[in-house]
This record gives structure tokens, sequence and C-alpha cells, in this order.
């Protein structure tokens, strides 16, 4: 057990370390480095779904003042191309780009314009002329498109027990399927680079989650070597999963700057983020669950139907949440693709989680209906400490505990669980809640810790290719240093976001607390354990950090740490757990609702600093809230565009849609996760929160909605008159 | 984004003067600009007219109120004469949009706004109003959010202005500087033209004319009063389908009724019938939603976007409920 020495370590709610420098603008994000003779980059989107470049005429554009280079797979350096059908990406995957005249899907990159301004760039790329020959089997229909459908060959089928069994011994069966839509993440910050190619060395100031496997990229994707590769990325404007791999425009970039001999910067377009920078796919989650009258499960499938991309394969975990949440002996997941002339779908906030509990959590309020329990009970009655799926134990699990404190805290007492009951004006009022669960991988992290000694204080930088992609990495970072070293916070300097620094893995997947504060713990412990060392100090002796500087006539040190699962780690499946609770009141003729309340309760492990653990929360619930009531890219079915290609058409909450958020965490610490006891949170959040709100409106209006998103024309189509139709 | 000219007229006659076949007066740029850079608006040439002395509210002849072209929705929205006597026309614009962008549009170029159909907005897409002669994209495509009266088969597209709307209940007049110097009044109900063959013009307009006033009646709905926009969030965003209702209610008969629709139509919406069927009967919940019934029963709806008309059936007789039951 660590004791804070004073209000800044880990546990205080201090404010964020590098706040200051992001609200007076000094904080610089990837395209804000001030580099010199600096060019500018306009990719050009294709504008069919499939087909071949028939011809190109750059004439127009490189007639244009300041244009350098127009590029196109005509005159693209050759760069190494994926191997294989379909090859499964990544988040170190290479990503080549304009090598050959073949249209995959509309959007894709296919020329780049450099020139001396963004303005001239911009204006140029809109010059290049493509003459396409289309190919009418595009595959853009999701609908029409089903036949197409394959098994991925990645393992992620699953049974245990027997389905047919389960549901023969069911006295209940809901048999449901649950549609979510295209969405984008959608950070604040555009995806950009500032690119530079030095005589085969390559740097690259580029918004990435995680470090070094944009380097990977960079350098498998032009066969150079790891070390001729640099990639800083101090500040990350937002991530949620499309920053974790290396997307096509830093590639172009770099390919760009080798040929006009001057650094390049691209910057990806909001309208571009549509269509080159990740998106989550479209999910048809069939639902089976079986149930005795008392509400023990016997059956639960989950049966999931996206798609991926022609050229590359992703496959989101949606039954990930299916084969552990519940304690139930017959379980089957199931996943198929249909390989569509789109972009590869990639990770995107809470994968798996965010999409499958909102199914698994929506059929699990219709079994409770059905059976006539109340929700939290039905959920209770089937919690189990052990991971079926892994056959581990949890290292904890509070689920119960979190849907307690949680309709304790909501006043779920006051829920009348008759739909269509609750009543006031033209509003039906109704209560919803949900199970959340997310798995908490903890990975291998370096740190390196630097001492230096001025008069009686001494100051600690601490350096690892961590990022902060806004989530308060470089304010836990800081408070681990401050309480391993027991040194105010002010004293400690932290460096992130640079691959000259030690490897960590990144952030992405709620990894990153756990990793890179046991990290920069290794490391400051290393550095103590190492001065008591040299100056044969006992271990366990209390000796200020200056002392020990002093003792070893040293006013400078540096000590590298490294942590990473322990064996006892691997003997358990190590999850966060979390409840919502949502009250919806529902406008019984226009179908717009208003979320009034939420309450979160958190079990995820020890919490760094309640303030950026807060908001990593609150920012989760918004983005469910997202997912529930407007979050949908359409493809439109004749050319297979995006028609949603800005935030005028892509719907995200406005602060008006959010209501009252009560966020609870639970006092945890799981020493089995790691010696800190941290646990994931990042992706907790948007975990079931759809569901949760989806459940209300069903409490509320009496009508099930099984696709996202929930909106008043759904509501109207599913008709508010009386009546319940589960 | 194209190259273009970019002249500031100073007074009405060199606005009018500098005006070519391929200008556009530039107000507060928060369509137009927008859509220069999606490449849908090619202007060689802007006159910006933001200088021209139409930033007034001043008393009109008619004992109503003149509101400037070039003041800001925003200025306009919070104008305690328009609080107060058009509470119907001030709670359609607070519903626009955002404050940012209220704070920059002008009236004027809201009366102007284009449509938000995405085939209109992605330059590689047909659209006859973006490029005459090219076809509709919508009418077999995605058109859930797409007209339901008046529309043709060379465009589907509705208008997005919520001003508009509550003009179109109000009855307000729009007054245009003509290109030989002088000036002619416009009903609201003729400013904006059905798509029929010619989609890309959304107005009545002649080649360089200029708006310069909006003029208001004398008030007639600053008691019942309600501007119903139903939409996916709560701000930013545009209606799924809105409806403009004034009542004015004397000894519980409605002696006269202004009605509007917004979402469902190449213009806003004006439910004449509804409104002859109100005037003179009781404002009861029956004869709302007969009123409903009337406007809604020649709604030609495509298949995606059925609901619009039992939306639109229920967001009149809300909105009407509500304009009658408000607290006076």
């Amino acid at each position: 057990m660590t004791k804070s020495i004073n209000t800044s370590g880990v546990g205080s709610a201090i404010n964020r370390v590098e706040g200051h420098l992001k609200v007076m603008g000094k904080a610089k994000y990837a395209s804000e480095f001030p580099i010199e003779n600096k060019v500018y980059g306009q990719g050009i989107n294709s504008t069919i779904a499939k087909g071949e470049i028939v011809s190109i005429d750059t004439s127009e554009a490189e007639k244009l003042e300041g244009v350098l280079k127009v590029i196109t797979y005509k005159n693209a350096e050759k760069l190494k191309t994926l191997e294989g059908v379909r090859p499964e990406i990544a988040t170190d995957t290479i990503a080549p780009v304009l090598q050959s005249n073949k249209v995959h899907y509309f959007g894709q990159y296919v020329g780049l314009v450099v020139a001396e301004t963004f303005e001239q760039a911009q204006y140029a790329a809109s010059l290049v002329k493509f003459e396409y020959k289309k190919d009418p089997s595009a595959v853009i229909d999701f609908e029409k498109s089903r036949s197409k459908a394959y098994t991925p060959d990645n393992d992620s089928n699953y049974s245990r027990g027997n389905m047919d069994q389960g549901l023969a011994e069911a006295d209940m069966v809901v048999e449901q399927t649950y549609n979510t839509p295209i969405e984008h993440h959608h950070p604040m910050e555009l995806h950009a680079v500032i690119a530079s190619w030095d005589n085969g060395k390559v740097t690259a100031y580029a918004s990435q989650q995680i470090i070094e496997d944009a380097k990977i990229a960079i350098s498998g994707t032009f066969q150079i070597p790891k070390k001729d590769v640099r990639v800083i990325s101090p500040f990350v404007g937002g991530g949620f999963g499309s920053k974790l791999n290396l997307d096509r425009h830093v590639i172009m970039a770099v390919m760009a700057s080798k040929m006009v001999d001057r650094p390049v910067q691209v910057t990806v377009t909001r309208t571009q983020m549509f269509t080159n920078t990740n998106m989550r796919q479209q999910n048809e989650q069939k639902m089976r669950v079986g149930a005795k009258k008392d509400g023990i499960l016997t059956a639960l499938s989950h049966e999931t139907l996206s798609h991926t991309s022609t050229t590359q394969e992703f496959q989101e975990p949606c039954g990930m949440v299916s084969k552990m949440l519940y304690n139930v002996a017959n379980n089957e997941v199931t996943y198929k693709l249909i390989p569509m002339n789109m972009q590869t779908p990639f990770a995107m906030r809470a994968p798996g989680e965010a999409t499958g509990s909102f199914a698994l959590e929506s059929a699990m309020d219709e079994m409770a209906w059905k059976l006539k329990m109340d929700p939290i009970e039905f959920r209770i009655k089937n919690d189990t400490q052990t991971d079926l799926h892994e056959e581990r134990p949890f290292s904890s699990r509070l689920l119960v505990e979190c849907l307690r404190i949680g309709a304790e805290k909501f006043g779920w007492k006051d829920r009348k669980p008759e739909p269509r009951t609750n009543k006031k004006g033209n509003w039906l009022i109704g209560y919803g809640v949900s199970a959340a669960s997310r798995n908490s991988p903890y990975q291998k992290t370096h740190s390196k810790v630097i001492l230096e000694l001025d008069e009686d204080k001494v100051f600690a930088t601490i350096q690892m290719d961590a990022t902060d992609i806004g989530t308060g990495s470089y304010t836990i970072i800081a408070q681990t240093a401050s309480e391993y070293l027991k040194i105010p916070v002010e004293q400690v300097n932290v460096e992130l976001g640079d691959s000259d620094f030690p490897i960590t893995p990144g952030s992405g997947g709620s990894w990153g607390a756990a990793s890179f504060c046991n990290g920069a713990r290794a490391a400051c412990e290393n550095a103590i354990k190492t001065l008591k060392n040299n100056r044969n100090i006992a271990q366990d002796e209390e000796v200020a950090v200056s002392e020990l500087l002093k003792k070893n006539q040293l006013t400078k040190f540096e000590a590298e740490g490294m942590a990473e699962p322990s064996a006892e780690f691997e003997k358990y499946s190590v999850f966060s757990f979390g409840a919502n609770f949502s009250e919806v009141w529902v406008d019984k003729d226009t179908g717009m609702y208003r979320i009034k309340r939420m309450v979160n309760v958190a079990s995820a492990g020890k919490i760094l600093n309640p303030k950026t653990a807060y908001g990593q929360i609150i920012g989760g619930l918004t983005m469910g809230v997202g997912m529930v009531l407007a979050e949908q890219t359409r493809v439109e079915p004749n050319f297979g565009n995006f028609i949603t290609r800005s935030f005028a058409d892509y719907h995200v909450p406005v602060n008006l849609d959010l209501a009252n958020i009560d966020v609870i965490f639970l006092p945890e610490e799981d020493k089995i996760a790691n010696k800190m006891g941290i646990k994931g949170i990042g992706e907790l959040g948007i975990t079931s929160v759809a569901a949760s709100v989806s459940n209300a409106i069903f409490n509320a209006t009496g009508k099930r909605m099984r696709d996202l998103p929930i909106t008043p024309e759904k509501l109207i189509e599913a008709g508010l008159e009386e009546g319940v139709t589960a | 984004m194209r190259p273009f000219t970019y002249t500031r007229a100073n007074n009405k006659e060199q606005a009018l003067q500098a005006f070519t076949a391929t200008s556009h007066y530039l107000g507060g740029g928060t369509n137009l600009v927008d859509l220069m850079k999606e490449d849908v608006e090619r202007p060689d040439q802007l006159i910006d007219v933001n200088n021209l002395d139409y930033k007034k509210i001043t008393s009109n002849d008619k004992g109503g109120l003149t509101l400037g072209a070039m003041l800001s929705n925003s200025e306009t929205a919070n104008n305690k004469e328009v609080r107060t006597n058009y509470p119907l026309l001030s709670m359609a614009m607070l519903s626009a949009a955002t404050a940012q962008i209220r704070n920059m549009a002008s009236n004027g170029g809201n009366l102007l706004q284009r449509t938000r159909c995405p085939y209109f907005f992605e330059v590689s897409m047909p659209c006859n109003k973006r490029d005459p002669g090219s076809g509709c994209g919508a009418l077999n495509g995605m058109n859930a959010l797409h007209a339901i009266f008046g529309y043709s088969d060379s465009c589907i597209a509705t208008n997005p202005s919520d001003m508009c709307v509550a003009l179109a209940a109000i009855g307000a007049t729009v007054e245009v500087q003509q290109a030989d110097g002088t000036s002619r009044m416009i009903e609201f109900t003729d400013f904006h033209r059905l798509p029929g063959d010619r989609p890309e013009k959304d107005t009545t307009l002649s080649q360089g004319e200029l708006i310069t006033a909006i003029h208001l009646p004398k008030a007639e709905f600053s008691d019942h009063y309600y501007y119903l926009k139903i939409r996916e969030r709560s701000s930013y965003a545009f209606a799924l389908i809105s409806v403009a209702a004034g009542l004015q209610v004397e000894s519980g008969v409605i002696n006269k009724a202004g009605l509007a629709m917004g979402g469902v139509a190449h213009v806003p919406w004006k439910l004449t019938k509804a409104e002859e069927f109100l005037a003179g009967k009781k404002p009861t919940t029956e004869n709302f939603e007969a009123a409903a019934e009337l406007e809604m029963k020649d709604a030609k709806p495509f298949e995606a976007n059925k609901w619009k008309v039992d939306m639109g059936k229920n967001a009149i007789v809300r909105a009407l409920t509500q304009a009658f039951e408000r607290e006076v």
C-alpha cells in the first residue's frame, strides 16, 4: 500500500498539469509545429465505389501558381503492399497508398497535390480531373449483400455447453435482432501530419495514439530501418481509436516530402475523416436468450453480421460481452463479415463492448420484461465471479455492487415496471438500467526518470513515448512520480509522445493509465532502489530522494524502468465493471425525447485522479448518448458514398441533450491487475449507455427500439399510441 | 476554394452597379461561404453588402415592424419589439443553428438559405439544383428527409429555414432593390418558388436584385403562438418537421390563424386550407385535428419519408395546442 505524502499524489483530484498550456494555446498539436520551409499537401478522393482510373489530367492543377507536385499512382513511389486476401488490420499495419489505378471505395485517396500554401493545394486538388471506368459489381448495400458474408478465420467464434439444449430447458426465449449503424470517431483535432524526408531519415509530427506502431508502419511501408523513423506527437486532440493505426495521409506526406524535398503538411479535412481515418462498421446482432421462470439463464447466443472492406479485414468483437458477463452454461458467439466497397473499419471506442452491450443489455431487458422480473434482480441472479469464457476467476468484479449502489442513488424503487404508466403532460417517462463491462488490458511499458537536485529540491522528468489523447496521461503520470518519489507534483515534468523516449503501448483499449503509471512507477522505484543500493542503504529505510542524491554526491541521476503483466495477472480475467441508469422523457406526439438524468457507477480499480477519471466517464456517456440519439453515417445506395459529410449531417450530442450526470466510483484497488491496482476506464463509460436509454424508452412508451440511433422518425414509425409491443 | 474577387459595397448603388451574372451578394456568409468551400457555389465575385444601411428595426405604415435585411438573426430575434409583438418569429429564429451562426447570419441571407439535400452538397452526385440537367439523385436515392409536398421529378429538396416558416405564418412582405434603382414588394408566399423544372432557382428574385427589408404586418399572434421544431438533437439541427402556429382568439373563437410548415417542401409550406378552416371556429383539439388532416391528406410521401405525414399531423395539432394554451 502506497501512502500519499501530500495532496498531489495518486488519487488526488488535481487539475491537469498541462491544462494551462491548452487554454493558452501553447500545447502544440501535430499541424502546429513551425517547421521551416513547410509546404502543404491536399489529398484527392475517388468519386466511384469500385473500378479503375482510366485517365488523369493534371494540367490545369499544375499550371496554378504555387503548385509543386501532383502525385498519383502514375508517379508515386513504389511502397510495400499488403499481402494475401484481406489481411487483418492491426495498429502497426502498413498503409500503402497511390499504388495502382484500382479504386476500392468511394473516397479512397487517388492523389495528392503539393503546393506552397494550403489554399493553393486545396484549389489545385479540385482541378485534377480523373476519368474512371466504373465497375458495376461494387458491394455498397449491406441489406442486399448478405449472401456474400463469410466467416472470418480469426478464432473469434466460440461456444460452450449446448445452445439447443439450453434453449430447450428454457421457459422463456427472447430472439431478437439489434442494429447499429456505421459510426465515426470524429475527434476534435483533425488527423494531421508534418513529415520530412531527410536523406532517408523520416521525421513525422503526427497525431497518433501509439507512437511505436506509427513508427513500425512508416518503416514497414517504405521499407526503411525503424531507427530512421522518428514520430512526435506530444498532444493529441482526441482519438477514440481513429488514430490507433497509421492512416494513409501520413504515408502520402512522407512520400511527398521525399519528392519535393521539403517538409510536407497534410491535414485531413472533416469530410475526409468520414472516408480516410477509420470508422465503426454497421452491425446486425441476433440474440437468443433462454431463461427459466425463476430468472436463471439457460442459453445465450450472440450472432454478429458486419462488414469489412474488400482489401483488409476487421471484425469488431461484439459478442465478447456475451461470453463473459453472465453465468450461463450454454453460450455461442459467431461472426460473419461482408466484404464491401468501403474503407476498412477499425476499432472505435470500446470496440465490441459499445455495440455488443447494446444488443446484450437490450435482450436482457426484454427477458426481464417477459419474466416480469426486475431487470436489476434478473442481472444479479445471473452474476458470476468466474469468467466462463476464459475459465478463470475475475481479478475483481463488483457488478452487483455497481447495480445496487446505482439503484439506490438513482431512486430505482420509484420506477413503475409497467410501461406507459408514468406520465406527465405530453411526456411518457421511463427508467432504464444496463450493466457494463470492459476488458482491462495492461501491457509492457518502459519509461525513464531523470532526477535533478536543485538546493534541497528534487525535480523529476519522466520520459516515455506514451500519448495524452485528452485523457489526462500527463497528469496521472506526474501524480505517479510524485507518489513514488515523494516529491510535490509541481516538481515533476512529464515528457511524452516522442519515439526517442522509451517504448510504451500508447493510448488505446483503456490500457494507457495502468500501463503508463506502472511504467513510470517502475522507473521511479528503480531510481530509488539504485540510489539506496549504491550507498548500502536498506531498501525499507525511509530516505528522501533529495537526501539519496546528496548521499550519492549526485546532482543528476537517470534510471529506467519497465512494468509488465505478472504471472498472477495471467491467471485471472481482468475487467472493469459498471452500471448505467437513465431517466428518459419521450414526447408522445413528436417522438423527441430528453434524457433527464443519468447515473453511472464504475468499478474500475484505483482511481488515479477523480477529476480526469470523471472526465473519461462523462465523455464516454456522452458518446453513448450520441450512439442512441443521433450518430449514424448513411451510405448512398446507388453510388456508395457517405451522405453524411460534416458535423451538420453527422449529429453528435449537444450540451442540451445531456442532463444531470452522476458518476460514482467504487473504492477499489485491484492488485492482481497490476501493482498500482489500476484498471481501464476510458471505454467503460460508453459501454451499455445506449441500452440503458433504450430500455428507459421501452419503460416510457412500451415500444422496443432495436435499431440505433433511436430518432423521432423511428419512434413515430413505431407508433407512440397506447399499447405495449414488446 | 476557387479564386474570386471580393468587392465591398458602401451603398446600394455600388452594390447594384458591381453586380454581374456570376456575382453573389455576401451577407453573413454562413451558408454561401460553406457552399463555396464545397465547390457547390462558384461565384466569380462576392459583393459584400454588410456596410449597407439596412440594419434597423423600424415601425412601418401598416402598423407593423420592418426588419432591415442586413441585421443579424440574433439582433432581430432578441430585439424587444420583435420579442413582444412577434414572439413566434423570435422563437423560430432562436431555434435555428447555433448562437455563433445566428450572430453572423443576416435576415436577407436567411431568406436565401439553400437546401441541405446531400446530393446538392456532394459535387460528384447528380443534382438539378446545383447542376441543371444532371438529374435528381434523391428521387431514387436517399429521400427520407425530403419533400412530401409540391416537389417535381427535377427536385425533391426542402427549404431548411426556420425563420422563413414563421414569416410565412405571419404573412410578411419582402422588399427588394431592383437593378434599375427602383424597389418592389414581394408577398412572402411568392418569394420562394416550387422546383418545377427549374430547381436551380429557389426564389422569384431577378438577377441582381437585393433584399433590403422584411415588412411584418400589424402584430396578430403575440398572445397565442408556438414554433414547434422536431429534430433529433436539441440544437444545431435542421428540422425534421417544424410548424409555426399563430392564433388570434377572441371570446373563445379563432379570429385568425397563421400556419406554416418547414421540412416538407421546397418552400416554407403555408397551410392556407388549415388557416381558412380554423377561422371562426373554436380552438378545440377536434378542430385542430381536422385542420391537420385537411392539410396532410394532400401529402405525397416517398416510401422512406411516410413518417413525415404522421409526424406532420401530430406537429400541427401540437403547435396549435401549445399556441392556444400558452398562458398570456
